[in-house]
């Protein structure tokens, strides 16, 4: 892998009249990463998407992919990009196969194996040589997948890419995509507001909100949090007398009982196996102990805030 | 380049609309000169036309022999009289009531094809934006400016198609509806040295489409601004083709201003620099006319280009 950055951007801002719609955005990505944008309707994520692939102007700021200046060394820059922007429109009136004949023509070193080859990736076998108009959604969405395969570009940018998709589909894009960045050595940006996808798809995160780039983590970590403390969920009988033992133990930062009757302990990892013990000693049966993971969704808002859009 | 051009094209022809748009001409130009045989050239057909050709000769020779007729009427009549007469002295028919009667008079039609071709050059830039198809075409290696030019030259390709249609189905209707007996007719005309000369009558006819054709181009090229600009074809549509109808009305109430002359529908017709035809007002060239053409036609293609090339995409 090299250290170089597939794409970097170096204080990106987007101003539409007064209106600051971006607001300093400077990451990059490595190759082989699948790196997402996370945020609520209306963060920016569409409109940072739109700057790097040259269909919206950069008010302030560049941004590189391979070292190319998407403004000033547009085609070679942009030879390098497959996308989605939003919802992947195809000329209706043609079929897919038509579609993709149009995209093939305006990169250099498409093949026709090669358009064979993407529309057995994304399915499209049986149909594609229907008219886009009698396509379903997620038919389309396979589509827009084939159409940013095409030229097999180093930075795949997918825009809410499993939009329309069935859980199959999710399932096989993401699959794909993992393929994709482990032999090809591919970079992957997507974005969502979806987080469970999120989780189950990228490497690290960008979140956005407001225009403003908020943090830029692992998913790890971002799923985690950052502190090591965890809480977990002891299922013991007799309760109240696994609590009184529980209690009595140094390092713990804190135990309490649910209304369920578990004891939910917080602690150090390493301190769990000495609770344990401990309970034993005391003749207490333990049936569970689960790590309890703060819900995605709760750790994003926690990040965020709870706040209005936009 | 090439191959901008072939998306483009195929972009225009896989479209039911385009054939539609072509077959319409195809049935507009036999049923204007059917019914133009029907009613006028019929008539016409057999050796008639030694009367006709009399009669007009009288015609012009009392129109000589009026008063105060300025000079320039005077030589048009007489250059009518000599052809005429050639026509007697050589025994070659006039070409009432023979095909290119309703082939010359056909070019008319090309209004027809400036009225198709704005339909489809109204689409062209603004469609890719109501179908958001535009955020998929530009981000490839290839730059605004070229997809811009392939999609101007495209569309004046199917302006130059529907003129092929025009040609064709007005010679084979003409010819089914007359017969070929007269198709090397030749045209006999003054040349600008006095002399009467033979010339082909199907080099005239192109003549004729061509300067038809600049103001076909020069609508199609204030639609494709517009289009491009507005991003609306109904807009492009419908003010271009209120301009070929409302234009020649408006000049008219603007004939009285001197400045009148610098717009543009007082120079789209360059028809009017023709023989018996008379300018839009007094002192204009043809010369000046095409210069003013020229003008517009730059201002309209350099808006279309900084549009175009400059605007954020966000459709
Ligand atoms: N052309 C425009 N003119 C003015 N404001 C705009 C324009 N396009 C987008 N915005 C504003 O920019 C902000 C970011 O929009 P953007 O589409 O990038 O959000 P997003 O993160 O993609 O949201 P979503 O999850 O809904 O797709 C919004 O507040 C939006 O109102
Ligand atoms: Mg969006």
């Amino acid at each position: 892998m090299s250290s170089e950055p597939i794409i970097s951007l170096v204080n990106v801002t987007k101003k539409i009249g007064k209106a600051t719609i971006i607001d300093d955005l400077t990451f990059d990505v490595p190759q082989g990463e699948i790196f997402g944008f996370l945020g609520p309707n209306g963060a920016g994520k569409t409109t940072t998407i739109r700057m790097i692939v040259g269909l919206m102007s950069i008010t302030k700021g560049k941004i590189l992919i391979k070292g190319k200046n998407i403004k000033s060394e547009f085609e070679q820059a942009i030879r390098h990009v497959g996308a989605i922007v939003e919802s992947p429109e195809m000329y209706k009136y043609l079929t897919g196969y038509q579609n993709l004949v149009h995209y093939a023509r305006m990169v250099e070193g498409v093949s026709k194996e090669r358009i064979d080859e993407v529309v057995s990736l994304v399915k499209l076998e049986n149909r594609i040589h229907d008219k886009v108009s009698k396509y379903s959604l997620g038919m389309r969405q396979r589509l827009g997948v084939a159409q940013a395969l095409l030229h097999r570009p180093s930075l795949l940018i997918l825009d809410e890419p499993t939009n329309g998709l069935d859980p199959a589909g999710i399932r096989e894009l993401r699959d794909y995509l993992r393929h994709l960045t482990r032999t090809e050595g591919i970079t992957v940006i997507v974005s969502s507001h979806l987080l469970s996808e999120m989780e189950l798809m990228c490497d690290r995160v960008a979140i956005l909100q407001r225009g403003k780039l908020i943090n830029v983590m692992p998913i790890q970590q971002f799923i985690q949090g950052n502190d090591q403390s965890q809480s977990y969920l002891i299922q013991a009988t007799p309760p109240e007398q696994a609590l009184s033992v529980v209690r009595q133990i140094d390092g713990i930062q804190g135990v309490n009982l649910t209304q369920d009757g578990l004891l939910e302990v917080n602690a150090d990892k390493e301190l769990i196996p000495d609770i344990l013990e401990e309970l034993m000693k005391n003749h207490i049966r333990i049936y569970s102990v689960q790590l309890v993971s703060q819900s995605l969704e709760d750790r994003f808002l926690e990040i965020t805030g709870v706040e209005q859009i936009g | 380049m090439v191959n901008l051009l072939q998306n483009e094209n195929m972009k225009i022809y896989r479209r039911l609309r385009t054939w539609i748009l072509v077959g319409l001409m195809v049935a507009f130009v036999i049923l204007v000169n059917t019914m133009e045989w029907h009613f006028d050239g019929k008539k016409a057909m057999d050796d008639g036309w030694k009367v006709t050709v009399k009669q007009e000769i009288q015609q012009w020779n009392r129109a000589l022999k009026q008063p105060n007729l300025p000079d320039e009427n005077k030589k048009y009549y007489e250059q009518q009289i000599a052809v005429n007469n050639y026509h007697l002295e050589k025994d070659i028919r006039s070409t009432d009531g023979t095909m290119w009667d309703g082939i010359n008079g056909s070019a008319g039609l090309m209004i027809v094809i400036t009225i198709f071709t704005i339909i489809i050059v109204g689409d062209v830039v603004a469609g890719e934006f109501s179908s958001g198809t535009i955020k998929l075409l530009l981000i490839r290696p290839a730059s605004r400016a070229k997809i811009l030019l392939s999609k101007y030259i495209s569309v004046l390709m199917f302006g130059i198609l529907l003129l092929l249609v025009l040609f064709v189905v007005s010679i084979a209707i003409n010819g089914i509806l007359y017969g070929f007996k007269y198709i090397d007719l030749p045209l006999i005309k003054m040349n600008t040295e006095g002399e009467i000369v033979e010339k082909s009558m199907i080099l005239n006819l192109w003549k004729t489409y061509m300067y038809n054709g600049v103001s076909t181009v020069i609508y199609v090229t204030m639609a494709f601004m517009i289009s491009s600009a507005f991003r609306s074809s109904s807009m492009a549509i419908g003010f271009s083709i209120g301009a070929l109808f409302a234009g020649n009305i408006v000049m008219e109430l603007l004939q009285r201003f001197d400045w009148s002359k610098y717009v543009l529908f007082a120079n789209i017709d360059l028809t009017q620099y023709l023989v018996g035809s008379r300018p839009f007002q007094e002192g204009m060239t043809f010369s000046f006319s095409v210069g003013v053409l020229v003008v517009y036609f730059l201002i309209f293609n350099v808006i279309s280009w900084l549009i175009f090339t400059r605007r954020d995409v966000a459709a």
